[in-house]
């Protein structure tokens, strides 16, 4: 394989190509093949009776319905908020844009099913509220107020919480492409307030819009972990993971995959080829930061003082979190009465927390090296090589952003079942290999932006002055792209950390849980489940925030790139 | 040192052919030019022996030995890119030495060749910077130093001088020239410039769709142009329709701007396209001229004047004069009395 030469397309690139499409065949296509089968073809003939019953049973039917409205919900608040915040901190003279740019992002690290602990404690029956409440005499100490009652906006504003991040950073990032002498063209020409945005502004945002927003609907409507730790169970990945649960096998499971499968392919290809891919070429150089709209004192103070009060509000799942783990004691007071740390300590000790922790960096340093190789090779095989059916290994690169993780974790349990890979045996290769598969198209997208941005020519240099592939690819490649490495190995390595669905429900023995699922798992004990699980939790939000911010380092503004579809 | 030989060199792309059959022999020391416009194929040539592209047919020999199927990496040929493709993550010294790496010499070797050739390419002192921290000339430069370092067999030049600004382009063409005499070494140039090509090349070839329109010295190319294409590439020319007609019993041809004799020893073709640069338009006193043209415009570009003249027939000629004694002497609408300097005149094929 010559790194130099464009077309030499030897051997090397269909050996790779063939090893890649093995793995893609079978731990992406083969289990999702088989749950279609399964589902459309029950006994052998085409049917579409699972569906019939799917629909006709009213726990199904509302769970899809719950689903939808969740992945709803979460997708245009997330888009409201990332939208405004986005036009705040780019296109006006709001004071302290960078610290605020920070600030929106922070809501990120909080994974929704931890935050959903804090927001136990808060909102519980005997919670901080209620006792607050209680004790200032509004209401009396035995009528609490259910406030999780309505566990379906806990569920959304958590995971909103959490995404609108992503539509914050695709929509700084869409601002920051846009060449603002488009924007002083469509002026001179006479285009003013709405008219501007329209004809201009909001047809250059949509790709990068979009592509966010597909990302945060699949998210929110295949979320396992939030609504399973409110206990919210009328959702789509509920209902997948408690028919997994079940000791003989449930077929209604199949069907239940197969909508939310169809659910997000839809809106995976509608923003894929309706509004994004329609690549719009901006400026690349001679950026000025276009004309800001004055907000005038008023208005500073204003959205200052709102921007504030929101992420306070935003962050008090996590501040909750922390107080929990460091709370020695905690009823029925508005805060902890006593304060240690024993159960950060505990979490090093208690033999399922210890060994979780263990487990999850073992199976995520993995998981990392196989992405890593796997999506190195088809960055650059796709970025350097020309070859017929190059853009097959492009789509199949990409499809895991629309195969939710439940989906897939359900797909490797019915297919390897009785296999040597049976996640019932000893779920450590299929959590691995499920960690990297979710984790490939980030991986891909990273490692690619550092092989387009990495002259072909430069290695072409190097050819010339006698270095061979091998050694080209060392001295000069790696070199080049080792932010973009580090960059998607580290944040690799947080998702891995925090990943819940496969986690969930592939381990299933204790010795073989993960962190995620040891957390999910503490939080159902009593006495000091939940203190730990809290401090677990917020070991594992440290991680994820140092992560993200090295990775920002790393990566710049082309972060945001990376939670596109 | 070889000599490079390029024998029916073929690259297609699908359906469009890059180069289609091109042969020519560059030797030993020689400063070869391919000069072309864009899309010619002429980096597409360059690549080829530069080892980036596999040739579809043909052959490319150093010394006469067939290099078409070994890999860069083999060839020793040093190369300067159009953006010079400097290593951002190395120094300038390592950038220079990078290819020292691959080759078995003794350190102390490597360090005498990295000093010399740092100091013939006047880089003395900027080993720790990196590219970065370089202004364009020192780029281009560093590019130079490096692919020369090596000792090649061929230096391979793309462009080179593309990426400067008007000023610096003839300060690094005078650059490369002494450097070339200095090294002595065979050289294959591609450029769209045919300033570049004219003053530095000792040979040129002229491409055009692939193929090589016509090789020679830039004296012979510019005074001989053999096509319209090359007349009209390499320069300004005036491009006359001309008619054969005997004057005073000697064969000639009858053209808008007069009657030209034949050249001795050409072909006697009833219709042809003559070429004339418009220096070699004398314009003088209307009164008693065989031919006259009036003046549509006159242009000043410091050194010379452009007068552009209508000719009775309609058809258009330019003429140029030194600057210093033109003008003022001719100015829009004036009308001059028009001779050609016969000896300049080509008639193209």
């Amino acid at each position: 394989m010559s790194l130099s030469s464009s077309e030499r397309s030897g051997a090397g690139v269909y050996i790779g190509t063939g090893l890649i499409a093995a793995f893609f065949a079978l731990f992406l296509f083969y289990p999702l093949y088989y749950v279609f089968k399964k589902s459309l073809m029950p006994e052998g003939a085409f049917s579409l009776s699972f569906f019939k019953l799917l629909f006709s049973n009213p726990v199904m039917a509302r769970s899809i319905v719950n689903s939808l409205l969740i992945a709803m919900n979460v997708t245009l608040l997330s888009g409201a908020l990332g939208f405004i915040f986005a036009t705040l901190t780019v296109k006006t003279d709001l004071p302290a844009k960078n610290f605020w740019g920070n600030m929106f992002l922070i809501p990120m690290i909080l994974p929704p099913f931890v935050g959903a602990i804090g927001v136990k404690y808060i909102l519980g029956r005997f919670g901080m509220v209620n006792t607050l409440l209680m004790h200032w005499g509004v209401i009396g100490a035995r009528n609490p107020i259910d406030w999780l009652g309505a566990p379906f906006w806990g569920v959304v504003i958590l995971e909103t919480l959490h995404l609108f991040p992503i539509m914050y950073l695709n929509v700084v990032g869409s601002y920051a492409l846009m060449d603002p002498s488009l924007e002083e063209a469509a002026r001179g020409l006479g285009a003013r307030g709405l008219s501007l945005f329209r004809s201009v502004k909001a047809p250059l945002l949509a790709p990068g819009f979009f592509a966010g927003a597909s990302v945060v609907f699949i998210w929110a409507m295949t979320d396992l972990g939030t609504p399973l730790l409110f206990e919210y169970r009328a959702v789509i990945p509920v209902q997948i993971f408690n028919s997994l649960q079940e000791s003989k096998e449930n077929l209604l499971g199949y069907a239940l995959v197969v909508v939310a499968l169809a659910i997000t392919a839809v809106f995976f290809v509608a923003s894929k080829y309706l509004f994004a891919r329609r690549k719009v070429e901006m400026a690349a150089f001679g950026r000025t930061s276009g004309r800001l709209i004055k907000l005038g004192l008023p208005g500073k103070i204003l959205i200052t003082a709102a921007l504030a009060v929101f992420i306070a509000l935003a962050l008090v799942p996590h501040i909750s979190v922390a107080l929990v783990s460091l709370s020695k004691e905690w009823f029925m007071t508005a805060l902890p009465e006593a304060w240690t740390f024993e159960y950060y300590g505990k979490v090093f000790t208690h033999p399922m927390s210890f060994s979780s922790v263990k487990n999850s960096l073992a199976f995520s340093g993995l998981a990392v090296v196989a992405t890593l190789i796997t999506g190195g090779a088809i960055a650059y095989m796709i970025s350097r090589k020309r070859f017929r059916g190059r853009w097959i290994l492009d789509v199949c690169a990409m499809m895991p952003l629309a195969v939710p993780g439940v989906v897939l974790a359900f797909g490797y349990v019915q297919v390897f079942f009785g296999t040597f890979l049976d996640p019932r045996v000893n779920p450590v290769a299929l959590l691995v290999i499920s960690y990297a598969v979710r984790r490939l198209p980030l991986v891909v997208r990273a490692l690619y932006a550092g092989f387009q941005q990495t002259s072909v020519t430069l290695e072409e240099a190097s050819a010339s002055l006698g270095a061979s592939p091998a050694t080209t690819l060392r001295r000069v490649t790696f070199p080049l792209i080792r932010a973009n490495m580090l960059g998607a190995a580290i944040l690799a390595f947080a998702f891995s950390m925090l990943e819940v669905s496969d986690s969930l429900i592939l381990a299933m023995e204790e010795k073989f849980y993960p962190m995620t699922k040891a957390i999910y798992m503490l939080m159902g004990r009593l006495e000091d489940g939940g203190m730990i699980a809290s401090a677990m939790g917020v070991l594992g939000v440290a991680l994820l925030a140092a992560s993200l911010a090295v990775a920002q380092r790393l990566l710049g503004r082309k972060m945001g790139d990376l939670f596109r579809a | 040192m070889v000599s490079v030989e390029l024998k029916n060199v073929v690259k297609r792309y699908g359906e469009t052919t890059a180069v289609g059959g091109v042969s020519l022999t560059i030797g030993k020391g020689e400063l070869f030019f391919l000069l072309g416009p864009s899309g010619c194929g002429k980096t597409t040539a360059l690549r080829m022996v530069a080892g980036f592209i596999t040739p579809d047919e043909g052959e490319i020999l150093f010394d006469g030995r067939d290099i078409s199927r070994t890999p860069p990496h083999k060839r020793n040929v040093g190369m300067v890119f159009q953006t010079y493709a400097l290593f951002p993550h190395m120094t300038v010294a390592q950038n220079i030495s990078y290819g020292l790496r691959f080759r078995k010499l003794e350190a102390a070797e490597k360090k005498r060749r990295l000093d010399d050739v740092m100091e013939r390419t006047r880089l003395g002192g900027l080993g720790a910077r990196v590219p970065a921290e370089l202004s364009g000339g020192q780029q281009q430069r560093v590019a130079l130093a490096r692919a020369l370092v090596i000792q090649p067999d061929a230096l391979l030049l793309d462009e080179p001088l593309s990426n400067l600004d008007t000023k610096l382009r003839v300060e690094v063409r005078e650059e490369i020239k002494r450097i070339h005499d200095e090294f002595k070494i065979t050289a294959l140039y591609v450029t769209h410039d045919q300033d570049e090509a004219l003053s530095l090349a000792d040979r040129l070839a002229i491409m055009k769709d692939g193929a090589i329109v016509q090789i020679g010295t830039p004296e012979e190319i510019y005074a001989r142009p053999r096509s319209a294409f090359v007349a009209s590439f390499v320069g300004e020319t005036n491009l006359l329709e001309a008619r054969a007609a005997a004057r005073d019993g000697r064969q000639g041809f009858d053209t808008p701007a007069g009657w030209i004799p034949a050249p001795a020893g050409g072909g006697k073709p009833e219709k042809a396209l003559i070429s004339v640069r418009p220096e070699s338009v004398r314009l003088g006193s209307p009164d008693g001229a065989a031919v006259t043209g009036k003046a549509r415009s006159v242009k000043f570009f410091g050194g010379t004047v452009k007068i552009e003249l209508e000719l009775e027939g309609g058809a258009t000629l330019t003429a140029a004069a030194p600057g210093a004694s033109a003008a003022g002497r001719w100015k829009k609408g004036d009308t001059a009395g028009i001779t050609l300097e016969e000896r300049d005149v080509v008639i193209l094929e």
